[in-house]
C-alpha cells in the first residue's frame, strides 16, 4: 500500500498525461515495443509457459517404481498414493536414482519422455540461495517470503523475486531485453490467453491478453474478413470504429480512464491484424482435445502457424490450466487434471512437428508449489519444491536433471510434513529457458536476478 | 420482488414528500417554545448525488439522484440501512424441483440480478457484493453441486451487510459453503499412523484474505517495518497449523455420522456442526502468542481463535483498504484508510467491528465526495456494475422477468459467486503497467479489463442497446431490454438526445469529446430512424472510458 503524496502524483503525471495524449491519436502505435533498433534474430524462436493453477502435486506425477523406493514412497503417502503397479514406465538415460514411472492418466508425456522429446526437472521451487534444512530451521539462510501461501508463490515464478520486491514477470524482462531486436514485430512478444498476469509484465513492453479461442472482434465494428455486403451499412460500421477511436483517444484526467483507454487502444488496434493473420495461416490436421488447456494450446499453435503474417520472431506465450489446488478428493480430481496436461501438451508438441516447428518451440510447465507429502484425509496441502515437465525438440529428453529428492517424511529434504526444499531453483529453470531463448549470459540476471547465487546458469536441458 | 419503474420511485418519492410535509402541519404544537429548526442538510447537487449512488448502489438513476438530494447524503444512507435485506434462497427454495444443479445456479444468478436491479435494499446489496469479493465462495470448484448453499452464503452477507465483522466471521466459517470451499467441512484430528495432518487451507486464507493480511499494518494501512526496515509477517506456518487444529471436527449438520456426512439439499444451508470425536483436544499456537490450552471443546477453540484473529490490529485498516476499494476509490490515502479503520476499532459507543458503521464513515468521508477531485481520485467500475448501471438508468427488464446472465463471468470477467478462485476476480494491488504502476498506484478492476475482456463487453453493450431495446417488437421472452421510450420521443434532435442519455447516464457530466463524436454518429443515421438514433448515443456513452470510470 506504499503510495506517492498526492500532490507529489499531480506534478509528476502531467507528463505522463501528454506522452498518453501525444500517442492516442494513433492507436496502432500503441503496441509499439519499440525505443531503439538492435539486430534482428535470424531464426523463429517460441517458449509456451503452461501454469497449473493451485500446486500440481508433482510427486504423484512421477512417482519412483522400483520396490525399496516405491515403499518409502508409499509410506510417506499412504492413501494418497498412486499403486505402483499403475505407473507408467519411464526409463530416463541419466539423472535417476532409481526407477520411475508416470501417473497412470499421463500416457501421451510417457510417449514423449520415452523418444527424446520431454525431460523432467526435479525439485525445483523459488530460492533466494541454496538451501539446507537446517538453515531453513535456523533461519540462516534469506528464504523467499510467504512459502505455501498460493499467490505469493505464484508470484515467486512469475517474477523471481526472491527475497526482493519486483513490478515485473520474467517473460516481461525478456520482452523488454529483446525489444529492440524484434521491431517489426506486428504483435507483442509476450501473448496470454489467460489473462493478465504478472509473469510478462514488463516495464517497456505490454502483453496482448486474448481469449482461450483467440482474440473476438469488436461487434459493431468492421469485419476484416467479411465486409458487410451493403455499402451503407458498411461505412456506418466504419464511421462507428473511427468515433469509437477517436473517443478511446481523447485525453483523460484521470489515471483510471486512461489506463481503461490505453487497453482500448491496444484491443481496437491488435483483434483485427490477430484475426487476419489467423484466417489466413495454414490449417493444422493435428487434433486437439476439447478441454481449457487443449483450446489454449490449439489457439498458441494457430498463432505460431500465423507468425509470418504478423513478422514474429520471438514469442512468449502464457496458457494455464486450474484445479490443481487439490484439498479434497485428490486422487479423482488430480487424474483429471493430469490427463488434461498431457492430452493437450502431446497435441501440442504434434502441431509444432506439423509445423516443422519442433525444435524451435518449447512448452514447459510451473506450478505455484508441489503438495505435501503427508495428506489430510482425502486430499494435500501447500508444499514447495516441486518437478516441472519440459516439451519440445530443442529438449535433451528423455532425461531427469537434478536429483529426485528422499520422499522419506522428515528426510533432510522435508521441512514438515512433506513440504520439500527445492535443490532447483526457478530462477535456474527460467534462465536454461531464457539462454535458449537468445537471451546472453550476461542479461540472464536481469531475468533471473538470484542467479549468480546459485553454481550453474544452465541446467543444460535445451540445446 | 416489487417490481420498481420510474413511475413507482416516483410515486414513493411524492408519497415521502407529502408525508414530510404533512408531519409539521398536521399535529397541534406542543405547549412551550418552539424547538429550534434542525439545520437544514447541505444541498445536494445532482452530480454529487450520482457520484454518491454509483459508490454506493448498483447503478444511479435520475429517480434515486432526487431521493438523495430530498434526503440528503447522510438520510438516504441510514434510510438505506433500515431497508430489509433481498434473499436468494427463499427465491430459490421456491422453484419447482427436482432442478438440476445447473439450472439452479443459473436461477442464482439471475434472483441475485433481480435484488441488484430492483432491490430496495441497494446499498446492502452493494456492501454484500464488496464482502462476496474479500470473503469469497464460488460455484466453479467445489460448490458446483451446491447453489443453494452458494445462494444462502451470499445471503448471509447481505443480512450481515450492516451487523458486526465477528459475527459474520463466524457465520461465514461455520457455513457449509465456506466448509467446502475451503476444506474445513470434514477436516479431522491428526492420525499419526496414516500421516494425515488438519487441513491447513482455511486457517490460512481466513488470515491471509479474510481479516489480517501477510504482514502487520498500521493503522493507516502502511506496512510496519522492523528495525532492519523489513516487513513483519503477521503469522507463521506452526501459527497456521494451530488454527488448522482448531479447525477439525466440523461437518453438515445432522449426518450420522462424520466420517459419512453427506450433502443434501437441506444441510447445504445450515451452519456446520461440531463431532467432537474428530476434532483436535491438544494445545495451539494462534496469534500473538496467545496458546488455546488442551481439553477444550470444539466450539470453544473456535470462539477463542475467531476472538483472536478479530482482536488483531490489521482487521481494521485490511478491512477498510479493500472495501474503500469496492465501494470508493483505488488508492485511498493513508488518512481516509486511518479515518475508517479508526471507525472499525471503535464505533463511537466502543464496538469494534461494527460494519454499519464502517460503511457510513466511507460514504461520508470528504475524500468520498473531494470538492478538488484530483487524478487519483475514484476508480474504474466493475464491469458487472457498468451493465446494471446501464439498466438500472434504464429501467431494463424481459418479459419473462428474469435475467438469465448465467454466463456473466465469460462475458464480464465477473459474475455473481463466479470466481475463479478464491483470489477473486482481481487483486487489490494489481497495478497495470505504466503510469499507474510507475507512480505507486494500483487499479484492481483493470486486472479484468483486458484487451480480451474489454472487446466482449464493449460488444455486449452494442448488442444489448441496439439489439434489446424497447423498441424491438421481436423481443424473446428472457432479452433484458433497456426502455428507450423517452428517448424516442426527442430522439430527432441530436442535441436533446444527447442531453438526456447523458442525463441519465452521466449525470450530464459529459466530455466534449464525447459529445462531438456521438453527434457526429447519430447525424449519420436518418432522423426517421429514432431507435438507432438512441441506441447510437447509448453505446458510445456506455462504452467510454469516461463511463467506465466512477467519480
Amino acid at each position: 500500500m506504499k503510495k506517492m503524496n498526492r500532490r507529489e502524483f499531480i506534478t509528476k503525471s502531467s507528463a505522463a498525461a501528454a506522452a498518453t495524449a501525444a500517442f492516442a491519436h494513433y492507436p496502432g502505435a500503441a503496441f509499439s515495443q519499440v525505443v531503439g533498433t538492435g539486430a534482428p534474430f535470424p531464426d523463429y524462436k517460441a517458449l509456451v509457459c503452461v501454469f497449473l493453477f493451485g500446486g500440481n502435486d508433482s510427486y504423484n506425477m512421477v512417482v519412483p517404481r522400483s520396490t525399496p523406493e516405491y515403499t518409502v514412497y508409499a509410506n510417506s503417502r499412504q492413501n494418497m498414493a498412486i499403486a505402483q503397479q499403475e505407473l507408467l514406465p519411464i526409463n530416463p538415460l541419466s539423472g535417476a536414482v532409481a526407477q520411475y514411472g508416470l501417473h497412470p492418466s499421463m500416457p501421451g508425456i510417457q510417449g514423449l519422455f520415452e523418444t527424446g522429446a520431454a525431460a523432467l526437472i526435479n525439485n525445483t521451487g523459488p530460492l533466494v540461495q541454496p538451501t539446507s534444512k537446517l538453515e531453513y530451521q535456523t533461519g540462516g539462510v534469506a528464504l523467499p517470503p510467504q512459502l505455501f501461501s498460493h499467490n505469493d508463490q505464484q508470484d515467486q515464478w512469475h517474477s523471481l523475486k526472491g527475497a526482493g520486491v519486483s513490478k515485473t514477470g520474467w517473460a516481461g524482462r525478456i520482452a523488454d531485453l529483446i525489444r529492440t531486436n524484434v521491431v517489426g514485430q506486428q504483435l507483442a512478444t509476450n501473448v496470454s490467453l489467460f489473462g493478465s498476469s504478472l509473469y510478462q509484465s514488463a516495464d517497456e513492453t505490454v502483453a496482448y491478453v486474448m481469449g482461450n479461442n483467440g482474440p473476438i472482434a469488436f461487434t459493431g465494428f468492421p469485419d476484416p474478413n467479411n465486409p458487410n455486403p451493403d455499402p451503407n451499412l458498411e461505412a456506418l460500421l466504419v464511421a462507428q470504429r473511427t468515433a469509437f477511436e477517436q473517443i478511446i483517444g481523447a485525453n483523460y484526467a484521470t489515471v483510471y480512464e486512461r489506463g481503461f483507454a490505453q487497453i482500448q487502444q491496444r484491443a481496437v488496434a491488435t483483434a483485427d491484424l490477430v484475426s487476419v493473420a489467423l484466417a489466413n495461416a495454414q490449417p493444422l490436421n493435428t487434433v486437439f482435445p476439447a478441454t481449457q488447456l487443449g483450446n489454449e494450446l490449439n489457439t498458441v499453435a494457430r498463432l505460431i502457424a500465423a507468425r509470418n503474417d504478423l513478422s514474429m520472431d520471438r514469442q512468449i506465450f502464457f496458457v494455464a490450466a486450474g484445479g490443481f489446488d487439490t484439498h479434497d478428493d485428490q486422487l479423482v480430481n488430480h487424474a483429471g487434471r493430469l490427463l488434461e496436461v498431457s492430452e493437450a501438451m502431446t497435441a501440442f508438441y504434434d502441431a509444432m512437428g506439423e509445423l516443422q516447428l519442433s525444435d524451435s518451440v518449447t512448452a514447459f510447465t510451473q506450478s505455484d508449489f508441489s503438495r505435501t507429502l503427508t495428506s489430510n484425509g482425502d486430499g494435500t496441502d501447500h508444499g514447495w519444491g516441486g518437478i516441472q515437465l519440459v516439451v519440445g525438440d530443442a529438449v535433451v529428453g528423455q532425461r531427469m536433471y537434478g536429483t529426485y529428492p528422499d520422499l522419506a517424511l522428515n528426510s533432510p529434504d522435508d521441512v514438515g510434513g512433506g513440504r520439500l526444499i527445492p535443490t532447483i531453483s526457478s530462477d535456474q529453470y527460467a534462465a536454461t529457458l531464457a539462454k535458449w531463448f537468445g537471451i546472453p549470459d550476461v542479461d540472464l540476471d536481469v531475468v533471473a536476478p538470484n542467479l549468480a547465487n546459485f553454481q550453474s546458469r544452465d541446467l543444460g536441458f535445451l540445446a | 420482488m416489487k417490481k420498481l419503474s420510474l413511475v413507482s420511485i416516483a410515486a414513493t418519492l411524492m408519497l415521502s414528500l407529502s408525508a414530510c410535509g404533512g408531519s409539521s402541519g398536521g399535529t397541534p404544537s406542543p405547549p412551550g417554545p418552539p424547538p429550534p429548526p434542525p439545520p437544514p442538510p447541505p444541498v445536494v447537487t445532482t452530480s454529487e448525488a450520482f457520484q454518491l449512488l454509483n459508490q454506493a448502489t448498483f447503478g444511479a438513476t435520475q429517480a434515486e439522484a432526487q431521493q438523495v438530494i430530498a434526503m440528503g447524503i447522510e438520510g438516504w444512507i441510514d434510510d438505506q440501512m433500515q431497508q430489509p435485506a433481498s434473499l436468494q434462497l427463499p427465491y430459490l427454495r421456491s422453484l419447482p424441483r427436482p432442478m438440476n444443479v445447473a439450472e439452479l445456479h443459473a436461477d442464482r444468478v439471475d434472483v441475485w440480478f433481480r435484488n441488484v436491479m430492483n432491490g430496495e435494499d441497494q446499498l446492502r446489496q452493494r456492501v454484500a457484493f464488496a464482502l462476496s469479493e474479500i470473503l469469497v465462495v464460488s460455484q466453479i470448484g467445489g460448490l458446483t453441486l451446491a447453489p443453494y448453499s452458494v445462494g444462502d452464503y451470499y445471503d448471509q452477507l447481505s443480512l450481515h451487510a450492516f451487523g458486526n465483522y465477528r459475527d459474520l466471521m463466524e457465520v461465514v466459517t461455520l457455513h457449509p459453503a465456506m466448509g467446502v470451499y475451503l476444506s474445513m467441512l470434514g477436516n479431522q484430528k491428526p492420525d499419526p499412523v496414516l500421516n494425515i495432518r488438519p487441513d491447513e487451507n482455511y486457517a490460512r486464507e481466513l488470515m491471509q484474505l479474510f481479516t489480517i493480511g501477510l504482514v502487520e499494518l498500521n493503522l493507516d494501512g502502511s506496512t510496519k517495518l522492523n528495525p532492519q526496515n523489513q516487513p513483519i509477517p503477521t503469522y507463521d506456518q506452526a501459527i497456521i497449523e494451530g488454527f488448522a487444529h482448531v479447525n477439525t471436527g466440523w461437518t453438515y449438520a445432522g449426518a450420522p455420522n462424520f466420517l459419512q456426512a453427506r450433502r443434501t439439499d437441506d444441510n447445504q444451508t445450515i451452519p456446520m456442526e461440531l463431532y467432537p470425536a474428530y476434532h483436535d483436544t491438544g494445545p495451539k499456537s494462534i496469534l500473538n502468542g496467545v496458546t488455546i490450552p488442551a481439553g477444550q471443546t470444539g466450539e470453544q477453540d473456535l470462539q477463542m481463535a475467531l476472538d483472536n484473529v478479530f482482536e488483531h490490529e490489521n482487521v481494521g485498516p485490511f478491512l477498510a483498504y479493500r472495501l474503500i476499494q469496492r465501494l470508493v476509490t483505488s488508492n485511498p490515502s493513508p488518512g481516509y484508510i486511518q479515518r475508517v479503520a479508526t471507525v472499525f476499532d471503535d464505533n463511537g459507543s466502543g464496538v469494534r467491528g461494527d460494519l454499519g458503521a464502517v460503511v457510513k464513515a466511507i460514504l461520508l468521508d470528504d475524500e468520498a465526495r473531494p470538492d478538488m477531485p484530483m487524478e487519483i481520485d475514484g476508480k474504474i467500475k466493475e464491469p458487472l456494475l457498468r451493465l446494471t448501471q446501464l439498466w438500472r438508468a434504464y429501467n431494463a427488464s424481459s418479459q419473462s422477468g428474469e435475467f438469465p446472465l448465467v454466463g456473466a463471468s465469460v462475458i464480464f470477467g465477473q459474475g455473481p459467486g463466479q470466481s475463479p478462485s478464491v483470489f477473486n476476480f482481481f487483486s487489490p494491488f494489481f497495478a497495470p503497467a505504466g503510469e499507474i504502476r510507475n507512480s505507486g498506484l494500483v487499479a484492481p478492476e483493470l486486472e479484468i479489463a483486458t484487451e480480451y475482456q474489454n472487446t466482449f463487453v464493449t460488444s455486449y453493450f452494442f448488442l444489448t442497446t441496439f439489439g434489446w431495446n424497447s423498441e424491438n417488437p421481436n423481443l424473446a421472452p428472457d432479452n433484458v431490454a433497456i426502455d428507450i421510450s423517452e428517448e424516442i420521443a426527442i430522439a430527432d434532435d441530436t442535441d436533446a438526445l444527447i442531453d438526456m442519455v447523458a442525463a441519465k447516464l452521466l449525470a450530464g457530466d459529459i466530455s466534449a469529446t464525447l459529445r462531438t463524436e456521438i453527434a457526429g454518429m447519430v447525424d449519420l443515421i436518418g432522423v426517421a430512424d429514432a431507435a438507432n438514433r438512441t441506441a447510437e448515443a447509448i453505446f458510445l456513452v456506455v462504452s467510454s472510458p469516461e463511463f467506465a470510470y466512477q467519480r
